[in-house]
């Protein structure tokens, strides 16, 4: 495993559908694109990481928008990020030669930058290479026209109240056709060549100089480079451990400092099938794993801005919390179908997600496992936050008792899940640790400390089963559930409860396929199978080194550091028989997993 | 007039707070100007509430002398005078001057030019201040306009 060195790569398409695994993530802070290793950007949200996107040919390969860049001769690619940054290399060698392209978003300092910008600058490495590139904008998933035109000599994609300048120095004259512009161009060693896409909305656009391109393309580099390099992680796996903390940081959207869960809607967790969620909006089930791999890392002032977003976020819906909200703080996620082919025939294609009106109870052990761990890493908790979370512990204490869709989002009935028991257990006593603390007011403790007993009664006669030797998934279930080892990672029981060592090791026997662990067995609703989730992958191997069982969840963890793309990048979840990638793109809680996993095998990180 | 501004400014910022507060409660919004306008000077959140309490009634005086110049100008004055210069206001504040102007000097507050190379404690406004809450605007104009009607009447009262 080394992603610094450039791997190499074959291109595939199938129905003009590139493999997951072959897409690198570009950001910066605001919005991603996704490069597929032919060079194609087929993915690229604007303004923002959860607007419509214009490119977005991985959700319709015959009129989705796409740009194109490649050598017009046969060529073979080898790719890596420029070291600790989010800046993409591809090299394309062909038989006359090699250039590289240098891929980013770029960060808007200094000068008079663009809203947004993408920049792809191609330099000759060897010999002569003829380069072709096309670019067919197609705004607002193409339910609004989109008009090519030039002004003043500058190629001009207009959607409505939006536009997309194509400035490009030494890559061929472009030819404007009606849905697209197209040029080539021919490249010696020791030349280059760029093309900016430069974005406005609601004002006019900015066409930036070659030169200030190229210094925000350094200064892009130099601000990733510094950020990595300042990450905290001395275990074995750093280089694995530092390209997750920068995937992670592609997916915060730095306006708000909320974590979007993926780059990309609608991915298939099964070809063809219906699961095709849109996972750009931020989970409050992610929130404790946020931030204590934030803290972790050393990456206090993003955790900080994490937590307060939270807090503002959850105070429209308070006491009661919704499953995730959008990145801006809104509680609004209606979700609607788009008319797309979807990848590779997976529709529906949605935006939206319905699953924000569901009631999950372990979102509120999440927050206020979060804030038990803000209070003891990064701060004082304010007496509204305290009165607000205080408040949230008197809710959980009166709704346990319900049934609930759990964190999996089931579409099936309610059911009583362990997982979400545990985790309302979790929640009262943390509200209770806190108001030891003095951070939250004390009067109810003595009644979120009796509700916190009465909900670990509860899971100790219904949730355990003699037959399986484990939690099973749900009361009277016969099912098993990977998200029972959060029970080892959040602490609900000691780490050498013999209960909760067993669940691991059945978890890991009726889960497991490999290195991979699928989410449960039994029924969620939905039609059709899926692949393993690679989260609960990493759970495992966390779960079995906070259980003693380190040189199994050394090997385990190794495995699965095996499995990444060639960029070092994962999906949501992965098909245990051919190790191709499924569902959203790259995804937050994966990586997360990751480190959570690499800290515990490292030794390192907090648990209460 | 002068002590009518004075004591409009201080009622009319008392009454635009508290109704704004109680919106917050009820779920309504997640506006909270004194909370702006006080983490502009420290990441203190109590300290940041005391002082943005003491901005918000020093600035809320300031809009009320801007008004009585109107007055002064118009050569008239009242409340409803008032309320339309409060829903000028209010809808001001809503488009440019919290919406636009406030993300660009705040700094704790992000913007839509805020990159990774940031990580500001404040989400942005939004148009319209709606990332607070969809009902924000209707909201703050109205409590635009009780402030606007309470500094016309006291001044018209004190003319």
């Amino acid at each position: 495993m080394s992603w610094g060195q450039g791997v190499p790569v074959v291109p595939r398409r199938t129905d003009g559908y590139a493999p997951i695994e072959q897409y690198a993530a570009i950001g910066d802070g605001r919005t991603v694109a996704l490069v597929a290793a032919d060079g194609a950007i087929d993915w690229w949200c604007l303004p923002d990481i959860d607007s419509a996107a214009v490119c977005w040919s991985m959700l319709d390969a015959d009129s989705g928008g796409r740009f194109t860049l490649a050598p017009t001769a046969a060529y073979t690619v080898s790719r890596r990020y420029v070291t600790n940054t989010n800046v993409l290399e591809t090299t394309f060698t062909t038989a006359t030669g090699a250039v590289r392209v240098t891929d980013a978003l770029l960060l808007g300092q200094p000068g008079l930058a663009p809203l947004r910008e993408l920049y792809r600058r191609v330099d000759g490495v060897a010999g002569q290479v003829m380069m072709r590139w096309q670019l067919a904008p197609r705004f607002d998933f193409g339910r609004t026209p989109t008009r090519l035109v030039r002004r003043a000599g500058v190629p001009v994609a207009q959607g409505r109240g939006q536009a997309l300048a194509v400035c490009s120095w030494g890559a061929g004259d472009p030819e404007l056709r009606p849905t697209q512009l197209a040029a080539q161009f021919t490249l010696d060693a020791g030349e280059s060549a760029g093309i900016l896409l430069a974005y406005a909305r609601g004002e006019p656009l900015v066409l930036p100089p070659r030169e200030e391109v190229d210094e925000r393309l350094r200064e892009t580099c130099r601000t990733w480079r510094e950020w990595a390099q300042s990450r905290h992680h001395d275990g074995p796996w750093r280089e694995a451990v530092v390209r997750s903390a920068l995937a992670l940081k592609l997916l915060v959207y730095a306006p708000s400092g909320a974590l979007a869960a993926a780059a990309t809607t609608a991915l298939p967790e099964m070809l063809g099938g219906e699961r095709n969620w849109d996972y750009r909006y931020c989970w409050v089930r992610d929130s404790a794993f946020i931030l204590d791999t934030l803290t972790s890392l050393g990456c206090a002032p993003e955790a900080e801005a994490f937590f307060w977003w939270l807090m503002h976020a959850s105070a429209l819906t308070h006491p009661r919390l919704q499953v995730l909200y959008r990145l801006d703080g809104g509680a609004q996620a209606t979700e609607t179908e788009l008319a797309l082919d979807g990848y590779r025939g997976s529709r529906p294609v949605r935006v939206g997600n319905g699953a924000s009106g569901q009631l999950q109870l372990d979102v509120y052990g999440d927050l206020l496992e979060a804030a038990w761990r803000y209070a003891h890493t990064c701060g004082t908790i304010d007496p509204e936050i305290a009165r607000r979370l205080a408040q949230t512990a008197d809710l959980v204490a009166e709704i346990w008792p319900r049934p609930d869709s759990g964190m999996w989002e089931v579409r099936s009935e309610p059911q009583h899940f362990t997982h979400s028991k545990m985790m309302c257990a979790i929640a009262l006593e943390r509200a209770a640790a806190l108001a030891d603390l003095g951070a939250l007011p004390s009067r109810h403790v003595a009644r979120w400390l009796a509700e916190a007993r009465a909900v670990r009664d509860f899971v100790e006669r219904n949730c355990w089963s003699q037959d399986a030797g484990a939690y099973v998934r749900s009361a009277g279930s016969t099912d098993v559930d990977a998200s029972v080892l959060l029970a080892v990672l959040f602490g609900y029981s000691p780490p050498d409860d013999e209960r909760l060592r067993s669940t691991v090791d059945v978890i890991g026997e009726r889960l497991a396929q490999g290195p991979f662990v699928a989410r449960y067995t039994g029924d969620d609703g939905l039609a059709g199978t899926e692949g393993a989730f690679l989260a609960c992958s990493f759970w495992l191997v966390e779960a079995l080194a906070r259980t003693g069982r380190r040189a199994r969840a050394t090997a385990l963890f190794e495995q699965l550091l095996s499995h990444a793309n060639d960029v070092g990048l994962y999906a949501e979840e992965v098909d245990p028989e051919t190790g191709a990638f499924l569902g959203n793109f790259p995804q937050g809680l994966t990586h997360l997993a990751l480190i959570s996993a690499a800290t515990a095998l490292a030794g390192e990180g907090y648990r209460p | 007039m002068l002590w009518g501004a004075v004591a409009g400014g201080f009622a009319g910022t008392l009454v635009l707070t508290t109704l704004l507060r109680a919106a917050g409660e009820l779920s309504l919004t997640r506006i909270d100007l004194p909370f702006l306008l006080g983490t502009a000077l420290t990441s203190d959140r109590s300290r940041a509430k005391a002082l943005g309490y003491v901005l918000h009634f020093a600035v809320g005086q300031l809009f009320a002398f801007g008004y009585l110049g109107m007055f002064v100008v118009i050569g008239h004055s009242g409340w409803l005078l008032g309320a339309v210069f409060g829903l000028t206001h209010g809808l001001f504040s809503i488009t440019a001057l919290v919406n636009v102007l406030l993300p660009v000097v705040h700094p704790r507050m992000g913007s839509t030019y805020t990159a990774a190379g940031s990580s500001p404690l404040l989400e942005p406004p939004g148009f319209l201040m709606r990332n607070y809450g969809a009902r924000t605007p209707e909201i703050t104009i109205a409590a635009h306009i009780a402030y606007g009607a309470l500094v016309g009447g006291l001044i018209s009262l004190a003319a």
